[in-house]
C-alpha cells in the first residue's frame, strides 16, 4: 500500500512537470525605407495648408516596427496561460508608439494581456489590437498595412470624423482597445465569433468609456468572409486642438459606431478581395457618417515575390463635395526567410476636405491629389 | 480507500497520456507507407474529370479544416487529375510542411505542389 502511493506521488510529479512546460519568447520588426510624397500637412485638420514635398526616411513601409515578449504556460486539460506585451516604436528616431491620451507614448502599445487559451476559445484581458482589425486586414488584398491599405482608407474615415492623429483613441472604430476583455470562438466548420467588451473604469457611470464589439468569420476554400460591429462611448474626446482645448468628460454617450462587411478569395496564385463599411457617430450623424469601400488584387509570382494592389473609396454622407479616391501598388521580395525589401506606389485624389493618407504618419495636404512611393526594408527578429 | 481511488485516477491518467502519445506517434509511422500506398493507387489509375477535380479539392480543403489551427480561407487547392497544387499563404513557417502532409493524407492525390508562403497575422508574430 505504502509503495503504491508513492509511485502514485511520483507520477503526480511527473504529471506536474510535463503540465510546466512553457516558454518566453522575444521577437520584433524592423521596418524603414525612404519615403517621398508630392504634398504634406503638419496636422489632420480640414484646411490644413499644403507644406509642399516631402523626402524622409519613414518608418513602416508594410507595417509598424514592434517588439515583444509573449510567453504560454500549459497547465494541462487543453488549457494554456498565455501572455503579451508587444509596443510599436519609429526606427526613424526611436520614439515608442502612441497611447490613448494625446501627445503620450505607451511601451506596450499594441498588446498588454493576460489570457486563457481552453478547449472553448481563447479570452484575453488587456490592451490589444482588437477583433475588427484582424477582420479587415483577412479580407484585404494588401492586408491593412501602413502604405495603401483598408488601414489607411479606415483611418482616412477617421481624420474626417476629427480624430488628431496624435493619440489611439479614434472616433470610428478603434485599432486598439484599452481595458477590453476579448473572446475567439474555436472554429466550427470554418465559422468562428470573437466578442469585445470594455469596461470604461469611469467613476459614476457605467456606460461611460466602454466599447462593445462583434466580429463573425468564416474561412475555408480559399475564402475569408468577415462581417463586424463595433460600438463605442465617449471615445475621441480629445478636440483637434487638445491640450489647449480640454477633452469632453465621459457620459456614456455612444458616439462611436462602424459596420464592416470583407471578403477575400485566393485562387491558384491570385487574391482578391472587396469591402464595404460605414461609420457614423449614432449620437448625432450630423458629425459624422462615412462609407468606405475597397477592391483588391493580387499575384503570387513564386515563394519570393509578389505584387498586391488596392483601391480605396471614401464619402461623407453629410457633404456629398467630400470624397476620396486611393489606388495604392506594392510589390515584395523575400531576400531571405526573415527579411523582405518591398518598392510601393500610391495616388490619393482628396476632394473637398478628405485628407485619406496614403502611408500611415505621413498627413497629405487636405482637398487635392497626392501621389508617394516608397521603397525599404523589413527584417523579422 | 480513498487513496487507492487516487492512484487509479492517477495511473488512468498516465495511461491515457500515453495513449494519446503513442497514438499522435503511430499516425506520424503510418504516413509514409500510407504515402506510399497512395503513389501506387495512383500511377494505376487517378479519378479523372472535372467532376473528379471538384471533389478532390474539396476532400483536400476538409482535411485541412480539421486543423483549426490552419485558415483554409487563404489557401487555394487545385486538383487536377490526383495532382494537387497549393498555393496562398499560411500564419507559420512550420504550416507550410504541416499542410502539404496534410495533402498528401487524403486518398486519391497522387502528387502536391507545394506553393504555399508565410505571411504574419496583423501585428504578430
Amino acid at each position: 500500500m505504502k509503495l503504491k502511493l508513492s509511485s502514485a506521488a511520483a507520477l503526480v510529479v511527473f504529471a506536474t512537470a510535463a503540465h510546466a512546460q512553457s516558454s518566453v519568447t522575444l521577437y520584433g520588426v524592423l521596418d524603414t525605407g525612404l519615403l517621398y510624397q508630392s504634398t504634406s500637412a503638419a496636422t489632420f485638420q480640414p484646411h490644413a495648408p499644403n507644406l509642399g514635398h516631402l523626402y524622409q526616411l519613414k518608418d513602416g513601409g508594410i507595417y509598424a516596427s514592434y517588439w515583444g515578449l509573449k510567453g504560454s504556460e500549459d497547465i494541462g486539460g487543453g488549457y494554456k496561460i498565455n501572455f503579451k506585451l508587444q509596443g510599436t516604436f519609429n526606427t526613424a528616431n526611436g520614439r515608442f508608439g502612441l497611447a490613448d491620451t494625446p501627445g503620450t507614448t505607451a511601451i506596450f502599445n499594441q498588446f498588454a494581456t493576460i489570457g486563457a487559451s481552453t478547449p472553448f476559445g481563447t479570452f484575453d484581458a488587456g490592451r490589444q489590437i482588437i477583433p475588427m482589425i484582424y477582420a479587415m486586414a483577412e479580407t484585404d488584398v494588401r492586408g491593412a498595412q501602413y502604405f495603401g491599405s483598408i488601414l489607411t482608407a479606415w483611418l482616412g474615415v477617421n481624420q474626417a470624423a476629427g480624430w488628431p492623429g496624435t493619440s489611439t483613441n479614434a472616433p470610428i472604430g478603434a485599432l486598439y482597445d484599452s481595458n477590453a476583455l476579448v473572446y475567439n470562438s474555436p472554429k466550427f466548420y470554418g465559422a468562428s465569433l470573437a466578442l469585445e467588451y470594455a469596461p470604461g473604469g469611469v467613476a459614476g457611470h457605467f456606460q461611460g468609456g466602454t466599447r462593445e464589439s462583434a466580429v463573425l468569420k468564416y474561412s475555408n476554400y480559399g475564402l475569408n468572409l468577415s462581417a463586424v460591429y463595433y460600438n463605442g462611448h465617449d471615445t475621441n474626446p480629445f478636440p483637434l486642438t487638445y491640450p489647449a482645448a480640454p477633452a469632453v468628460p465621459a457620459t456614456g454617450l455612444a458616439n462611436n459606431r462602424f459596420y464592416y462587411f470583407g471578403a477575400m478569395y485566393t485562387i491558384a496564385g491570385f487574391s482578391i478581395s472587396g469591402s464595404y463599411g460605414v461609420g457614423k457617430n449614432p449620437a448625432n450623424t450630423n458629425t459624422a457618417d462615412f462609407e468606405m469601400a475597397s477592391g483588391g488584387l493580387g499575384y503570387q509570382f513564386n515563394p519570393r515575390f509578389k505584387i498586391t494592389s488596392g483601391y480605396y473609396y471614401l464619402r461623407d454622407r453629410n457633404h456629398s463635395a467630400n470624397h476620396s479616391s486611393e489606388v495604392a501598388v506594392g510589390a515584395e521580395y523575400n531576400l531571405s526567410q526573415r527579411t523582405k525589401a518591398y518598392a510601393q506606389v500610391g495616388y490619393v485624389d482628396n476632394k473637398g476636405t478628405m485628407n485619406q493618407t496614403i502611408i500611415y504618419g505621413a498627413p497629405v495636404a487636405p482637398g487635392v491629389s497626392t501621389t508617394a512611393a516608397m521603397i525599404g526594408i523589413r527584417h523579422t527578429f | 480507500m480513498k487513496n487507492i481511488g487516487t492512484f487509479r485516477l492517477a495511473v488512468g491518467a498516465v495511461i491515457v497520456a500515453t495513449s494519446v502519445t503513442a497514438w499522435s506517434q503511430t499516425r506520424e509511422a503510418a504516413s509514409a507507407p500510407g504515402a506510399s500506398a497512395m503513389a501506387a493507387s495512383g500511377s494505376a489509375a487517378p479519378a479523372t474529370g472535372r467532376k473528379a477535380n471538384r471533389a478532390l479539392r474539396r476532400q483536400v480543403y476538409n482535411a485541412i479544416a480539421k486543423h483549426k489551427e490552419i485558415s483554409a480561407g487563404n489557401i487555394s487547392v487545385v486538383a487536377k487529375d490526383g495532382a494537387v497544387t497549393l498555393n496562398g499563404t499560411v500564419t507559420d513557417s512550420s504550416q507550410v510542411g504541416t499542410v502539404a502532409e496534410i495533402a498528401k493524407g487524403v486518398p486519391g492525390v497522387t502528387s502536391v505542389t507545394n506553393k504555399l508562403t508565410v505571411e504574419k497575422p496583423f501585428g504578430g508574430m
